[in-house]
């Protein structure tokens, strides 16, 4: 079969993919984006409107299916009866890990990605992110700063629609936000205690978050049903899927062909550039190629790595892109599982109406003013407060008929939880590479990956369950149970680094603008390119910096540069 | 390539189904289609007549009949056989089924320890034994909910259970709970009062 040709290729249609798609078409050029997994159609596959009663196992998922099917994909909460399918089926996708050191990879292959199923958390970065490394002597320096990235930031929130609350804070900038759901008068009352208790320091905000508060860009507000990992018909979260695909689409200028499975770059050492790339068929296993003149690989930190690790050449024997001894090192994560929580003694008579995805957020308070003697970095807490309802009941003495009636004509108290996110320092040693004995179900080389939480992602742990604890005591909570989770990493599923952006291609992979060093018609805009991984939700700062490298690729596509 | 044949290329890759690659992901495709294929439910394959009876009792008096259905009337029963039978591992089956019998036995030494008259030829059973017997028995299995085995692990997992399998019913859903699907705005400071 002769090679499909198009201006643009690229791989892979989740968060960052479906961006360049959006960018690349309204720029003029014909792009098609190849996808692994399957379509998905909202008006059969999305199901947050199904009721428990609906499902088989009341949404507690098919336990037995899941335990053989998705051993790894299991350990994400929303690998359940609703959303599991939005997960990948394990055995089809292999890759290996050795035994003392589980690093849990949770995958969705399918048109939109991981933006169906995303935690829809958005925090801007700021240069207390970007200039760590080089002020503190880890990995290499980031070659941009804020303002290099601050107007994409912009231009991306003005499009997906990013509700929250304007704070001004330095480290955190606000964004170009729709107005925030408020808190609830529980969290209100926590934010108030908290601001006197720390001076300002610990501060419990609204959570920012791609959904959209009021009607926009002509998608519906939110409707509240509180699920959004099952999908969206109204459209009000951002996904690739419902948002940035759909813009591409009206441009006449977009190919979307799923069951793509890209196995490699192909790399013409005449022109020093990539020609194209090797494309097996999902369904019928033949290989083909794709022709253009730019690559936007976006297929997500590890695959788009593992594409390139792929693409060997005699010119890049242990991978294209490699020459820095980089690519597929610098696997990060963020470390997750410490906090607490509590019961919030009152207002038992108010309630909340309407189930929120995310509520409230404490932006990251150490190593911003004061320096903490033990740890780099610092973490921000996720959380919020609500009352159980009949959720309760399990945890509750008693049965009959007061029982029952409490379940269901009371609510029990306001609760609150706080769980931390934390920054994770990259490592060399952290890494993928190919494993020599394992193929995909398409027959590409499978991933071996080695990575490890160090000493300083330990500390922030354990100085996370100190401060939620600190948090709740001088709220005056009750009942203040510590959490720490000893979680391995991929579990947040921020996977970073690991094509990391520098300013010297002797030591990284990418430049300033996502191109990679060997080869500057590939670009790599996903969790890859992140050079650090800052403690905040990566997707926005992969967003921002995908339009910017698509304005940059475009701008020399046009001076004949490309 | 022509246009035409691109569209037709790229056509025929959307309109086929997306096939499961391994052996495993195969036969499970087609196990799922026959139990479609199957249709209705059977009832109770894991639990025995008496232990229908003991779980069904059990459950009715977590959550009774009052002016609105009770955890027997939705079925809750039925659920917990079908988490029993289709969801549970066999290690968790077999410690709460042992559980089940540890209720039993306990029912069987309380009632012996009272002065009713024992004229039956088998022991007695948790069913046989009168309301205030039977809620001395939970009442006390309800605070050994945290045992990792036996009847107050038995009775813990009930609990639960028919905690579930009753607030996700239907009738629950619907007409107890009247559960909300959708809201005009999140509203966080609205006066509640608990229903007397």
């Amino acid at each position: 079969m002769a090679p499909l040709t198009f201006d643009a290729i690229v791989v892979g249609s989740g968060i960052s993919g479906g961006w360049a798609a959006k960018e690349l078409t309204e720029k003029g050029l014909r792009t098609i984006v190849l996808e692994a997994g399957r379509p998905i159609d909202p008006a059969v596959d999305y199901v947050e409107h199904v009721r428990p009663h609906e499902l088989r196992f009341r949404g507690m998922g098919d336990r037995n299916r899941i335990e053989r099917y998705q051993p790894i994909q299991k350990r994400c909460g929303a690998v359940d009866e609703y959303s599991g399918k939005f997960f990948v089926n394990d055995l089809d996708n292999p890759y290996s890990f050795p035994d003392d050191k589980p690093f849990y990879w949770i995958r969705g292959r399918q048109v939109g990605g991981r933006s169906i199923m995303w935690g829809r958390h958005t925090y801007r970065w700021s240069d207390l992110d970007f200039e760590a490394n080089v002020k503190q002597g880890v990995a290499v320096d980031w070659p941009i700063r804020y303002k290099d990235i601050a107007p994409w930031y912009t231009y991306v929130e003005r499009f997906a629609g990013i509700q929250g609350r304007p704070e001004g804070l330095a480290h955190l900038p606000d964004g170009h936000f729709l107005p925030p759901w408020p808190l609830n008068v529980a969290e209100e009352k926590a934010r108030e205690l908290c601001l006197q208790k720390f001076g300002g320091e610990r501060l419990i905000t609204n959570a920012r978050q791609a959904i959209l508060t009021e009607n926009h860009g002509g998608r519906p507000k939110c409707h509240l049903c509180g699920h959004c990992e099952r999908g969206c018909v109204t459209r009000s979260y951002f996904s690739s899927l419902t948002a940035t695909l759909p813009a591409a689409r009206v441009t006449g200028r977009l190919t979307l062909r799923p069951f793509s499975v890209v196995h490699s770059v192909i790399y013409d050492p005449a022109t020093r550039k990539a020609r194209g790339v090797r494309v097996v068929d999902g369904n019928t296993l033949k290989m083909f190629e794709v022709h253009a003149k730019v690559i936007f690989l976006c297929a997500s930190s590890m695959e788009s790595a593992r594409i390139l690790l792929n693409s060997a050449t005699s010119e890049f024997p242990t991978g294209l892109g490699n020459s820095s001894g980089e690519l597929g090192h610098n696997l990060s994560d963020h470390i997750m599982g410490g906090g607490a929580r509590a019961t919030l003694p009152w207002f038992t008579d108010r309630r909340s109406l309407g189930n929120r995805p995310g509520a409230v957020f404490v932006p990251r308070f150490r190593n911003v003013k004061t320096t903490h003697p033990d740890f780099v970095r610092g973490y921000g807490f996720e959380g919020g407060a609500e009352r159980a309802g009949w959720w309760r009941g399990s945890e509750m003495s008693g049965f009959g008929t007061s029982f029952k009636k409490s379940l269901v004509g009371d609510l029990g108290p306001w609760e609150m939880t706080l769980y931390g996110f934390g920054e994770m320092l990259p490592r060399h040693e952290n890494r993928i590479e190919l494993d020599p004995h394992l193929v995909d179900a398409w027959g590409i080389p499978a991933l071996r990956v080695v990575c490890t939480y160090g000493e300083n992602e330990k500390k922030l742990l354990d100085d996370m369950v100190v401060t939620a604890t600190e948090m709740f005591e001088a709220m005056g909570a009750k009942d203040i149970t510590p959490i720490k989770d000893d979680t391995a990493p991929g579990l947040v599923i921020h996977e970073m680094g690991t094509a990391r952006m520098g300013r010297d291609p002797k030591t990284s992979v990418l430049n300033a603008h996502n191109q990679v060093w060997d080869a500057e018609n590939v670009f790599m805009t996903d969790g890859a390119c992140m050079t650090s991984t800052a403690n905040q939700n990566p997707s926005i700062t992969y967003m921002a910096l995908t339009a910017r490298a698509v304005d940059h690729a475009v701008t020399l596509l046009k001076r004949r540069d490309l | 390539m022509q246009r035409r044949e691109v569209v037709r290329f790229l056509g025929a890759a959307l309109a086929l189904p997306f096939l499961p690659r391994s052996a495993e992901a195969a036969i499970e495709a087609g196990e799922q289609l026959h139990l479609r294929l199957g249709g209705g439910e059977v009832p109770f394959r894991t639990l025995n007549g008496a232990q229908q009876a003991l779980v069904t009792d059990i459950a009715g008096m977590i959550i009774p009949e009052t002016d609105t259905p009770g955890a027997t009337s939705v079925q809750v029963p039925q659920f917990i056989d079908l988490i029993l039978s289709e969801w549970a591992s066999d290690d968790e089956k077999t410690l709460f089924l042992a559980g089940l019998a540890d209720i039993d036995a306990r029912a069987s030494a309380l009632a012996s320890n009272s002065v009713q008259p024992q004229s039956q030829a088998r022991a007695l059973r948790f069913v046989d034994l009168t309301l205030a017997q039977k809620t001395e028995l939970l009442t006390a299995l309800d605070a050994a909910r945290a045992d990792k085995s036996g009847a107050g692990l038995a009775f813990g997992r009930l609990k639960t259970l028919t905690i579930y399998g009753y607030f996700t019913s239907k009738p629950a859903q619907m007409d107890i709970l009247k559960t909300r699907m959708y809201f005009d705005g999140y509203k966080g400071n609205v006066p509640f009062t608990p229903a007397s």
